[in-house]
């Protein structure tokens, strides 16, 4: 599980354009939006695509990435749970 | 109408003026507008979400109001105008990468929103808490005349009393030129 924490990790920092940031600089466990990451819809759409991209997993609507995308752990332990690729 | 700043930042020659004073970079290309970001602005994260245009022009006109003692800042009555000819080619080109191949077909969010020129003057508003008016021309021609006369008229409003005026043009990621400058009524 910490591996694919820190592959994602990397991954949202790619596709967020966090530039200014490390994987070391991402709490697993830290809120991605508002207090956490701050990120916004337009950021939770390209967490979809990257799921899409990567594992293969398509999400049915932006709602349902509000459990998912909690925080890194969580987002891994979907990913880990439901990938098809 | 009066002209009270000036800034050029071009990517050819790595080129940066601002009022009159050549400040050095020594890079081109997007490399420059991520210099300029890190040692004269370095506290917005979110110049790293924007497109090629957007940077531009977000870089180019934080240099501008950087010289403007007090910086003017939360207010109605300065608008942000600016002009180009090829609108926003350069993202929209980003864009079509993630559309083109029919088996890796993966329209970006992030990319897509920033297919419309006009995304600059409200990321430069947005920056600075200005609530006047914002708005992008797109002319054939750096045509000069045309667009300080659509400045002349926007001070018609009873409102505004200044406004970021200027060309911002991205053809890509590495090829750029702006020139902004401050107009006053």
């Amino acid at each position: 599980m910490e591996e694919l924490i820190l592959e994602l990790k990397t991954k949202i920092l790619e596709a967020l354009k966090l530039q200014d940031m490390a994987p070391e600089d991402i709490d697993a466990d830290a809120p991605l939006f508002k207090d956490g990451l701050g990120l916004d819809s337009i950021d939770a759409l390209e967490l979809m695509l990257l799921l899409e991209k990567n594992y293969g997993i398509k999400l049915k609507s932006p709602a349902e990435g509000k459990e998912i995308f909690k925080s890194v752990r969580t987002m891994a332990e979907y990913v880990s749970a439901n990938r098809i690729k | 109408m009066k002209k009270t700043g000036h800034v050029l930042v071009a990517s050819a020659s790595g080129t940066v003026m601002l009022n009159g004073k050549t400040l050095e970079f020594g890079s081109r290309g997007s490399a420059l507008l991520v210099d300029i970001y890190r040692r004269c602005v370095g506290d917005y994260p979110k110049f790293f979400k924007m497109d090629p245009l957007s940077r531009l022009g977000f870089v180019a006109s934080e240099l501008l109001l950087g010289e403007e003692k007090p910086r003017k800042q939360d207010c109605e009555d300065r608008a942000v105008v600016l002009f180009n000819r090829s609108a926003s080619l350069a993202d929209d080109l980003l864009y079509q990468e993630t559309i083109q191949d029919p088996g890796n077909y993966y329209p970006s969010p992030a990319v897509f929103v920033y297919t419309l020129p006009n995304i600059v003057t409200g990321e430069i508003a947005i920056r600075n808490k200005y609530y006047g008016e914002t708005a992008f021309y797109v002319f054939e021609d750096n045509d000069e005349e045309a667009f300080m006369a659509i400045v002349e008229q926007l001070f018609q409003d009873g409102t505004t009393t200044s406004a970021i005026c200027g060309r911002v043009e991205c053809e890509d990621a590495e090829t750029f030129e702006a020139e902004l400058f401050i107009v006053e009524k």
